[in-house]
């Protein structure tokens, strides 16, 4: 049989090969600069580059994540929209290896997405705030409340580890919707739906006290509250919460797979 | 008849109740361009997204080489190129990338081949274009050429000449039977153009509402040694009439300036000298052969989609 990798590069190239996908990365950076010019011009160079660095994460993963999820809804649901599923099923390839190599490419999207946010915010704050820096390591440690006795560099890699782990979910749930009913906006309409509109209401959600509230997949997204404490006060804790993910993860990948290898093409 | 490298078996098809493909049963021989023909909606599609495994089969299997569809996939359809309904292609990309898209999936498939085959279909000049530019008929032959690429043993076309232009349904045509000739591979192609057919297969199915009605043989002695009906044009009819009787046909008038025979290929020749003998003037012959449409609306009762 073929080489895998093929697989996996052919959907890179209908990735790479689009202008949308450059215009996201594009948009990722010029925000990340922006946002540093502005606390510049109003706030003045009186800040830790890490403090401006962590803001801008937070902010910019969100539309990182939308970002993502349009190209994870769109990956299958965009070959039965455009009927060149049927040319890509009639290859010596089962559907299951096709579908992964899909997904592999919407994974290996996300990662470089984050990593040039990371690259883009943590190379602008040094320039704007890091050279020459105003503020001592000690005071930025107080600012930002940096768990334990890691680094501000070493607090931002676990930050866009975690963020990455429930990008992954998030993602692998878009991607379920789109191969069940073949369409992308559907698919990324309810995926960011569920993310940002029920996330925030499901905040509410937590102060009931009913048991099963702690079993829904949007109590359990937010990992970054876990850097250097595994157990929170609340009662949550790391472990169960990536319980939680995992299980929800292994549903959304065996139903994905089970509905693409069953499914009649008659696109 | 050659080892069949297609066999499909009682093949069924239901959805919602409704019987779509009703217990189909198929030979398909190396080196013959086999038609399937039928009126819209009698299943054509339906049966070659089976035989390629984007739908399964309620009932019944279809073996490629010997490898079922069913539960041998991926051994199959390495034999297999095709074009289902319309060759979409990814508009983005450009005609060439499309086809090293396609080249990576399968082993084996070099730039060589790849520039071979734009060569074949005639598209040399525009593959560096993204398809979104393309016509119809480019389309169409970009999917001819995705379809051939790997050499397959069985091609599938389904009703390939859809937005060809003349030019370029005789060319497909004759690559066509070229193929089945020379290399010898078997040729599965869907259409309702039935002229089309008649010049392109040597056998063809006949489907109407998911049944197999008949199976016709086209090319070859058998349709040659058929008898025709053969419309003269002469300037004396009744001299004529004479002149053939004398040598044994069975001529009747046909209007006022011609006569009519039942005769064959080799009848036409021996009534033309006879009547060029009798000094009768030949203005015309007509044979008047049953075209193909003529048997197909015979078959089928000239009905409705249904
Ligand atoms: N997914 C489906 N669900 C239900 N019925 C279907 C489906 N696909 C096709 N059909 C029905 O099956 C029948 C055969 O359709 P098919 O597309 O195979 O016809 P066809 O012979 O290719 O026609 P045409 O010449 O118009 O291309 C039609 O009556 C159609 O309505
Ligand atoms: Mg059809």
């Amino acid at each position: 049989m073929g080489n895998f990798l093929q697989l996996v590069h052919n959907e890179n190239i209908k990735i790479y090969k689009r202008a949308r996908s450059w215009v996201m990365l594009g948009i990722l950076v010029a925000s990340a600069i922006l946002i540093s010019i502005l606390w510049l011009s109003f706030g003045g160079r009186d800040t830790s580059m890490w403090e401006v660095m962590s803001t801008e994460s937070m902010i910019l993963f969100m539309l990182l994540t939308i970002f993502a999820v349009v190209i994870a809804a769109s990956s299958v649901a965009e070959e039965f929209a455009s009927g060149t599923i049927k040319l890509l099923l009639i290859r010596p390839w089962s559907r299951s290896k096709i579908l992964l190599s899909k997904y592999v490419s919407i994974m290996l999207f996300a990662v470089l997405l984050a990593a040039v946010l990371f690259a883009s915010t943590w190379l602008i704050n040094w320039i704007c705030f890091g050279i020459n820096s105003a503020v001592s390591l000690d005071e930025t440690q107080q600012m930002l409340l940096f768990p334990g006795s890691s680094g501000p560099f070493a607090y931002m890699l676990m930050y866009y580890g975690m963020k990455l782990l429930s990008l992954a979910v998030t993602l692998t749930l878009a991607f379920m919707i789109s191969t069940i009913f073949r369409s992308g906006a559907l698919a990324i309409g309810l995926s960011l739906f569920l993310l940002l509109g029920v996330n925030n209401f499901v905040l509410l959600l937590g102060y009931l006290e009913y048991e099963w509230i702690d079993y829904l997949l949007f109590m359990h997204l937010d990992l970054t509250k876990y850097i250097g404490a595994t157990r929170l006060e609340d009662g949550s804790n790391l472990w169960f919460s990536l319980g939680i993910l995992g299980a929800y993860y292994v549903i959304f990948v065996a139903l994905t797979w089970y509905v693409f290898n069953k499914r009649d093409v008659a696109a | 008849m050659a080892q069949p490298v297609v066999r499909l078996q009682n093949v069924s098809k239901r959805i919602g109740g409704r019987t779509i493909i009703d217990r189909l049963t198929l030979d398909l021989p190396l080196g013959e361009v086999f038609g399937f023909l039928g009126p819209n909606g009698s299943g054509k599609t339906t049966t070659i997204r089976m035989m390629v495994g984007l739908m399964s089969m309620t009932e019944g299997d279809i073996w490629i080489n010997g490898h079922s569809i069913a539960k041998e996939y991926e051994k199959a359809i390495r034999y297999v190129g095709a074009i289902v309904e319309n060759p979409e292609m990814y508009k983005y990309l450009s005609g060439y990338d499309n086809l090293m898209h396609y080249a990576r999936m399968i082993p084996g498939i070099t730039e060589h081949r790849v520039h071979e085959v734009v060569k074949l279909v005639g598209l040399e000049g525009r593959i560096q274009d993204k398809v979104r530019t393309y016509s119809l008929g480019m389309r169409q032959r970009l999917g001819v050429a995705q379809a051939i690429l790997h050499k397959p043993q069985l091609l599938i076309l389904d009703e390939p000449t859809n937005g060809l232009d003349p030019a370029g349904i005789r060319e497909l045509r004759d690559y066509l039977r070229l193929l089945a000739k020379e290399e010898g591979i078997a040729i599965f192609v869907s259409s309702h153009l039935l002229s089309e057919m008649e010049l392109m297969c040597d056998r063809v199915a006949i489907i109407q509402g998911g049944k197999l009605i008949d199976v016709r043989t086209i090319r070859g002695a058998e349709s040659r040694a058929e008898t025709a009906r053969v419309i003269i044009e002469v300037d004396r009819p009744q001299g004529a009439i004479e002149a053939l009787q004398a040598s044994g046909l069975a001529p009747v008038q046909e209007g006022e300036q011609a006569i009519a025979i039942e005769t064959d290929r080799e009848g036409i020749a021996a009534a033309n000298a006879a009547l060029v003998a009798g000094g009768i003037k030949v203005y015309g012959i007509r044979a008047h052969v049953k075209s193909l449409e003529d048997q197909f609306l015979e078959v089928t009762g000239g009905e409705s989609i249904g």
